[in-house]
């Protein structure tokens, strides 16, 4: 009996039900599992991934807002923050995978972390405006940290090979 | 050719007959009035009825069983399928019970935990059901709200202690503000030392807090008026200043840090927040709020008192007063009740304090 790996349509499935649990399970009361945080924000890595992977969709955008604005409904506002920031994500992916020529796991790693640090520049900008100067930025940063420590463990999930562009750049 | 008498003979047959029916007619005069030969013969044939019959009724239950034989596995699915129900119904019931345990704890509250001045009676109990889900703020989200009465300001407590205070309500849910939020600010005070401070709610995570047992962080105590007061491990509850909060409702214990911070142990962190109760209050009204400019004695009523000077008591030197209230100076009168209503009162400014909050 041979083990035949899953395609990239039940990853990408997979991928996205990651996201939608890491964005609803902390929300729910399910005990001391879930209320420890810093819990990685797996909607990052789709967002990067996604934006590597298709760039012409404009399916992961839209999934990348209605998962923020569900965010922002679970974490009681204000709405927009966290659609900025998978956004935000989603659009340093694709610069990111524009820059890398010949993408391995360390380059894809340090494109991640320069995304993940470039969504918590605009958390530090927009979180002062929804909920006031003092807002603090460092659960957040610590959230994007373990996210980024923990992205080549899943990196299939949400990236199966090389980007389109990248395809056609090497042809 | 028969001879006459000859053939009147008495046959066997009809002896037997006759000795047969008078014994049974001597039977039947001896058994008048007394049924135990009865009953007895009765027994006697049910035994030898149940001995007759006992074959057939062995082959019947042998039939039975046979044709049980041919159903057991559709019984045995019957059975599964009951036991699966009953499973179920076990897990409701434990979970209502659950329920019930947590309800019985709320209910059974001291009237203390609830502050002084909180409207009990009008208390809602609820369920949290969503926690914060996001890194920037701490709020709970409980399943009652405008319909059942719940308004902005509630306060939310549990058996442990205080939760944190309604913050925005919709219509069957309630969004509870948690004391660890960073913008979370109660005032506090020891209760044995009655040092007063403002409890204010974290905006980073301390590292001590990683041995918590839930989410609930440690605020840490801001303002603190007589610091060297406070003790270790004293507890900590609302002073009920700004008439947010009632007064007494249990807060936390207060640990000095290393760094020389106090924090507090919040008492709802002791065990995960699932139920509350949302608690309404209303403070009381400062008395220069609810003095009237024409405020005196009764009309008829004399007073030996010249004047009535009434004035907002300055707060004490250990507590601190941020913003000036106005002061109240009611005119001078001599006779309460030949003299004319009284004039409108003047209203001065207070000086701010001469020293700023620590």
């Amino acid at each position: 009996m041979s083990w035949r790996a899953p395609s990239g349509g039940v990853l990408r499935a997979f991928g996205l039900a990651l996201a939608v649990a890491s964005v609803v399970l902390p929300a729910l009361p399910l005990g001391p599992l879930f209320a420890q945080p810093p819990l990685p924000l797996a909607v990052l890595w789709a967002a990067y991934g996604w934006a590597a992977e298709d760039e012409i969709s404009w399916t992961a955008p839209v999934v990348l807002a209605a998962l923020g604005l569900l965010h922002d409904q679970l974490a009681g506002g204000p709405y927009g923050l966290f659609v900025a920031l998978y956004l935000s994500a989603y659009l340093a992916g694709r610069v990111a995978a524009v820059l890398m020529s010949a993408p391995n796991l360390i380059s894809l790693w340090g494109g991640f972390i320069a995304t993940a640090l470039a969504t918590v520049g605009v958390a530090w900008l927009l979180a002062p405006l929804g909920l006031g100067r003092n807002a603090p930025l460092t659960p957040y940063a610590e959230t994007v940290t373990v996210t980024a420590i923990l992205f080549p463990l899943v990196r299939p999930l949400y990236m199966q090979g090389q980007s389109r562009q990248q395809i056609r750049a090497r042809t | 050719m028969r001879r006459a008498g000859a053939g009147r003979r008495i046959t066997p047959g009809v002896l037997i007959a006759v000795a047969l029916g008078l014994g049974a007619a001597v039977l039947v005069a001896l058994q008048a009035g007394r049924g135990g030969v009865l009953q007895a013969g009765d027994d006697g044939a049910a035994v030898a009825g149940r001995v007759a019959t006992g074959p057939a009724r062995a082959s019947e239950n042998l039939v039975d069983r046979i044709g049980a034989m041919w159903s057991a596995a559709a019984r045995v699915q019957q059975l599964e399928r009951e036991n699966r129900e009953l499973q179920t119904w076990r897990e409701l019931a434990e979970r209502l019970a659950e329920r019930n345990r947590r309800y019985e704890a709320l209910l059974r509250m001291p009237v203390n935990s609830f502050g002084e001045g909180a409207d009990i009676e009008r208390s809602i109990a609820a369920q949290l059901v969503l926690d914060s889900g996001g890194p920037f703020t701490r709020t709970l989200v409980a399943n009652a709200g405008a319909e059942h009465g719940v308004r902005v300001g509630f306060v939310a407590l549990n058996e442990n202690g205080l939760v944190g205070r309604v913050v925005s309500v919709g219509r069957r849910t309630s969004r509870v503000l948690m004391l660890d939020d960073y913008t979370s600010r109660i005032p506090v005070l020891g209760e044995s030392s009655r040092v007063r401070a403002v409890l204010a709610g974290q905006a980073t995570r301390p590292p001590e807090l990683i041995s918590q047992p839930y989410q609930v962080q440690a605020p840490r105590l801001d303002f603190i008026v007589g610091a060297q007061d406070l003790r270790e491990g004293e507890r900590i509850i609302t002073s009920g200043d700004g008439g947010l909060f009632p007064r007494g409702i249990p807060v936390g214990v207060a640990q000095g840090g290393r760094d020389g911070q106090w924090r507090v142990s919040l008492s709802a962190a002791q065990r995960p927040i699932d139920f509350v109760r949302l608690v309404p209050f209303v403070g009381l009204e400062a008395p220069e709020q609810t003095l009237t400019a024409d405020a005196g004695p009764p009309p008829g009523v004399s007073s030996s008192v010249a004047v009535v000077r009434r004035e907002v008591m300055t707060a004490p030197p250990t507590a601190p007063t941020p913003a000036p209230r106005p002061r109240i100076v009611l005119a001078p009168r001599t006779d309460g009740a030949a003299q004319p209503p009284a004039p409108p009162a003047q209203i001065q400014p207070e000086p701010a304090p001469s020293g700023p909050p620590q």
